[in-house]
């Protein structure tokens, strides 16, 4: 049962002992008692003592409450079930480290209530080492805006505002908590604004992130192009490349009668030519299974889920 | 819970021992007599289960004698060539007990880890495993166990030593807690820590009866490591298959683009093309590599579309309840 004016906050917490006390006072801070909030604290199997001390906040205040993963699993699946538990019918995601500041919630809610569906943080003067955290991401959002279209200025910044019918067709797996606004776009055509947000330098702990995110980030990217622009019909995508590939054969074939041409004295050499244009109509073929088995796939699917896919009715 | 089509009614038990009879097994009366005797000491009232393929009954008629003296003893028959895997699920389905404790149909270890194994669960933990110490075994066989353990630990992170026994207790829901098919019940502490259950290592004596310097076939152990491979891929990639096709995807069509790269700027210096194997290869390499990009999408598509039918975590516990008005 969903509280219909409720506003509930998701914080994913790692090995963040020292930070989460401060965060519930900020948070409570920030919330005050004029609305009915909760703060659903997620602890991903962490190895120092957070889970011991959240369960001590949850103890102590009733709207803290606290989730514990059975091991690590990462940010993505901590925040999914941060996302179901969450009863609110607003929902704020919120990374656990301090680096978010609670107050900018207020405003990302007031946002939300504009008649949107997803309200992104974007960070004003980040905080952050320039070489490793900085310019990757800014390459990373470069990629992202150009590839999914969805102009997010800051995919990596954790403060988030959700409407609950939103969350509800999500599905997050992988690390797709990087990407929720394009995959929420691509997936329920979510109306996603975004509004400026504090941040500060770390104050405890360590960083969760490294440089070798780019390469994973390319994969991400290919998926949710995939997911975009072809999460009915695969068979389009596939065809698109099988046809890539035989303009290739046909194209090696023109050239192999052009050799042929030219090289009358040592035809016995000019096999490269065709049988480079075998390998592209392989290539063709091959790509074309696979886009019917993808749509096979597809079918098995909806057939399993008997509906409609993601169908969002909008408040007018 | 699943429904229980075996369940004949009747009293729950402390403990139900599930045997496979699967591969060279022993004479199962006299394995029943030295392995219940120990948990009748420690005081659990319990139930065999043997779960065996037809193909064996001059073995299973031997519990037919057992029944008749009393014995909690019980056969279940799998007509077809099912996997360990399927006799384990079949043998759970029918389990009227709490705890539920595999053992394999040959000698591994002493009896007498039972009620270790038994007491661990109790304790707390989700899954108890034997572990072997100071294995006697020909040499062959130690060095191709080494080279697979050295393989399974590092999947484990070095938590789990004796991946291979099957000497093995655990909360009877386990077994439908975490995913299960095929030949992987081999590995099920592996898929259980992968699932956040709590995995104990017992530390076990090889049974002195334990047959000793028997060589298996290559074969064997070819299917295991394709096993244990195949494990690899699952552990890891199952929710992000493109990260591995990709990568090897976009590996191999990088060097096939650089070989074309190279075979055009030479074309432009006057060399021809026509008469360039590696031109061949260039491209081979670039459909390969395509291909496999190709396969990673497919797998993410099958990923996505099944995002919706599963919860991929698991709640230690929360507070309070995560959906009190769900109960």
């Amino acid at each position: 049962m969903s509280n219909r004016s409720m506003l509930s906050v998701v914080v994913p917490l790692y090995n963040e002992e020292e930070s989460v006390g401060a965060l519930v006072d900020a948070v409570r801070e920030a919330l005050g008692i004029e609305r009915a909030w909760e703060l659903v604290l997620v602890d991903d199997g962490s190895r120092d003592r957070t889970a011991a001390v959240a369960r001590d906040l949850a103890a102590r205040d009733d709207r803290v409450r606290l989730v514990e993963l059975a091991r690590n699993y990462g940010q993505t699946q901590a925040m999914q079930a941060g996302f179901d538990a969450a009863r609110g019918d607003t929902v704020v995601s919120m990374d656990g480290d301090l680096q978010n500041d609670p107050a900018d919630i207020p405003s990302l809610a007031a946002k939300l209530e504009e008649g949107y569906d997803l309200v992104a943080g974007y960070r004003l003067r980040r905080q952050d080492k320039l070489i490793t955290r900085k310019v990757p991401s800014w390459v990373a959002n470069r990629l992202i805006r150009a590839i999914t279209g969805v102009q997010i200025r800051d995919n990596g910044c954790s403060l988030k505002a959700y409407r609950r019918s939103t969350l509800q067709h999500l599905h997050l797996y992988s690390d797709m908590h990087r990407f929720l606004p394009a995959v929420a776009a691509a997936t329920t055509g979510a109306r996603i604004t975004e509004v400026p947000v504090r941040h500060h330098a770390r104050r405890f702990g360590q960083s969760k992130y490294g440089l070798s995110r780019i390469l994973k980030i390319l994969a991400d990217l290919l998926t949710i192009t995939m997911i975009a622009w072809f999460r009915e019909r695969p068979i389009v995508m596939f065809g698109l490349g099988a046809a890539g590939a035989f303009a290739a054969g046909i194209a090696f074939l023109a050239g192999s009668f052009a050799a042929a041409a030219e090289l009358r004295e040592s035809m016995a050499n000019a096999y490269v030519f065709p049988a480079a244009a075998l390998l592209c109509f392989m290539l063709a073929c091959y790509l074309l299974m696979l886009g019917l088995i993808g749509e096979v796939a597809v079918w098995k699917a909806r057939e399993r889920e008997h509906l409609l896919p993601n169908v969002v009715e909008r408040p007018l | 819970m699943t429904a229980r089509p075996y369940d004949v009614g009747g009293r729950a038990y402390d403990v139900t021992v599930v045997v496979p009879v699967v591969e060279r097994p022993v004479a199962l009366d006299a394995l029943y007599i030295e392995f219940s005797a120990p948990l009748r000491e420690a005081g659990y009232t319990f139930e065999f289960v043997f779960v065996a393929y037809p193909w064996f009954r001059h073995l299973t008629q031997a519990l037919s004698a057992l029944r008749a003296r009393g014995e909690p003893v019980r056969l279940l028959e799998v007509a077809q060539s099912a996997g360990e895997t399927t006799l384990l699920k079949v043998a759970a389905a029918s389990c009227r007990s709490p705890i539920l404790v595999t053992l394999p149909a040959y000698l591994q270890t002493t009896p007498a880890v039972l009620p270790e194994l038994v007491a661990k669960v109790e304790g707390g933990a989700d899954l108890a495993v034997a572990c072997r110490s100071a294995r006697r075994d020909a040499l062959v066989n130690r060095m191709q166990n080494r080279v697979l353990h050295l393989l399974v630990g590092r999947l484990a992170g070095g938590r789990l030593h004796d991946v291979a026994c099957g000497v093995r207790a655990m909360r009877t829901e386990l077994v439908s807690e975490v995913p299960l098919y095929g030949d992987f019940a081999r590995f099920l502490p592996l898929l259980a820590l992968r699932e956040g259950q709590a995995t104990e290592e017992v530390p076990a004596a090889v049974h002195p009866k334990a047959m000793r310097g028997r060589i298996y076939a290559p074969g064997v152990y070819l299917r295991r490591l394709i096993d244990v491979l195949g494990l690899f891929f699952l552990l890891k990639f199952t929710d992000k298959p493109l990260r591995f096709f990709g990568l090897i995807g976009s590996a191999i069509a990088g060097i096939g683009v650089i070989i074309l790269l190279t075979v055009a700027i030479q074309r432009f210096g006057g060399q021809g093309l026509a008469d360039r194997p590696v031109l061949l290869l260039g491209v081979l390499l670039i459909t390969l590599g395509v291909q496999s990009v190709a396969l990673g999408l497919i797998g993410e598509m099958i990923v996505h579309l099944s995002a919706s039918q599963q919860k991929r975590y698991r709640l230690r516990r929360s507070s309070p309840p995560a959906h009190p008005d769900a109960a």
